[in-house]
């Protein structure tokens, strides 16, 4: 994601299209502002910072976006598009419900354990942006409520369960996993798996049935 | 914020100290009501000193009398805000003497009363204050870790007691305070007591067990009812 890994954007006359100059030039300010959040936070990060880890100009930055919050949302945006193709990804081999989650919360947790700086964008930057990146984030979660309410056909009693269970659970997910990232213990997301698994899994399964599918983990 | 002796021996005869007092009071109430108005309304870093003042309706000395920049103002109002929920719930946690469900129930009550009341600033403190890294989110930090004492007793009920996660009670007050913000965010503060029986269904079910937690809930929602 680091804009270094990118390469620098080839000068004079390259063969690209501009379309994929454009592309290029958006890619790099999101990894330049993913960058500039890691070092000093969102908060304090101004567009300077932004262009001067992109590497590009500041008329290339307005070409893209309007202000900072933009950036910001585009770069949540490619996280949330990865971790939905990852999911979707490893879910596929997977039979049945309760292990299908299990997976989906694995793969999860397993990037943001890598991209560190990521799960902290994400995770908690996201909530010092303002109300549209807020309101976004709790839009992206709320987007995994479906595949999580499909756990009420395990068993007769789902039926009942109170409308905002799937709310409440991926609340408490979201704050066992800002918990381990505000304690700067991002690349030890991994081992909430099985805490987040057997949260996710009580309520559709019961106690007893997530405890011991967790336990295996 | 008593004025120093020096001082107060300058007031003019007549002159109520008191009334300074609460003349410095009202200013503080109306300054964190308008920060947390106006934040809950735009978010922290949209808000300027200059809307605050404006409609605070004080002047930016008397501003800088009490706080000396926005950010001192929203950690006072994140202070005074947590501080009154915790003791309203704690409160009704302790009067209520019925059996542990009951009391979380009760406590639980205090919180969505508290909460209804108070919709900008618990939205200040709910959903603002929720990043990490500064001083706000250690004060929200600080807040939710008491109130999830508050749950530790029912491991006891819990025959699995020792294979419960460390983190459940932080985890589950961490997914109330997700549920409220959502529904502060959606403008249905009006609307949370019908929201009160499943989320003490959601707090009690790790502990008692499901037919219990829905019992519970099911009490409560018909002590809503009546």
């Amino acid at each position: 994601m680091a804009a270094e890994e990118l390469g620098p954007l080839p000068a004079g006359r390259h063969g690209y299209s501009r379309e994929q100059v454009a592309h290029h030039q958006r890619e790099r300010l999101i990894a330049g502002l993913a960058e500039a959040v890691a070092e000093k936070g969102y908060a304090a990060v101004t567009l300077s910072d932004i262009v001067r880890h992109a590497k590009v100009s500041r008329r290339v930055f307005y070409a893209n976006f309007e202000r900072k919050e933009q950036c910001f949302l585009a770069a949540f945006e490619v996280v949330v598009a990865h971790l939905r193709e990852l999911v979707a990804e490893a879910a596929a081999g997977v039979d049945g419900w309760p292990q299908q989650a299990i997976t989906a919360l694995r793969v999860t947790l397993a990037f943001l354990a890598s991209e560190p700086d990521l799960a902290r964008l994400c995770l908690l930057e996201s909530r010092t942006a303002g109300p549209a990146v807020i309101a976004r984030f709790n839009e992206a979660v709320a987007e995994l409520a479906p595949a999580l309410a499909r756990g009420r056909a395990e068993r007769p009693e789902g039926a009942r369960l109170p409308e905002s269970t799937e709310d409440s659970t991926l609340g408490s997910l979201i704050s066992l996993a800002q918990r381990k990232v505000a304690a700067n213990e991002a690349e030890q997301l991994t081992t909430i798996l099985s805490d987040g698994a057997e949260l996710i899994l009580l309520p559709y399964l019961g106690s007893v049935e997530a405890s011991r599918l967790t336990r295996a983990i | 914020m008593r004025a120093l002796p020096g001082k107060e021996n300058r007031q003019p005869p007549g002159a109520e100290p008191v009334s300074r007092d609460a003349a410095a009071a009202d200013q503080r109430r109306r300054i964190l009501e308008a920060t947390a108005e106006l934040i809950a309304k735009q978010g922290y870093p949209e808000t300027t000193m200059e809307e605050i003042v404006r409609r605070a309706k004080v002047g930016y000395a008397t501003f800088y009398k009490h706080y000396p920049d926005k950010e001192a103002a929203f950690l006072a109002l994140i202070d005074a805000a947590t501080a009154h929920t915790v003791e309203r719930v704690e409160g009704a946690y302790k009067r209520e003497e019925g059996p542990w469900q009951d009391r979380v129930g009760a406590a639980l009550g205090a919180l969505f009363e508290d909460v209804a009341a108070h919709p900008d600033a618990a939205r200040c403190v709910l959903v603002e204050a929720t990043a990490a890294g500064n001083e706000a989110a250690a004060k929200h930090e600080a807040a939710l870790k008491r109130l999830a004492k508050l749950l530790q007793p029912g491991r006891e009920l819990n025959p699995r007691q020792a294979q419960l996660p460390e983190s459940l009670e932080e985890t589950l007050c961490g997914g109330v305070v997700w549920v409220l913000g959502q529904r502060l965010m959606a403008g249905e503060a009006g609307k949370l007591r019908a929201l009160l029986p499943e989320t003490l269904e959601f707090l009690l079910r790790p502990y008692v067990g499901e037919q219990e937690a829905a019992r519970e809930a099911g009490e409560v929602a018909d002590a809503i009812s009546a």
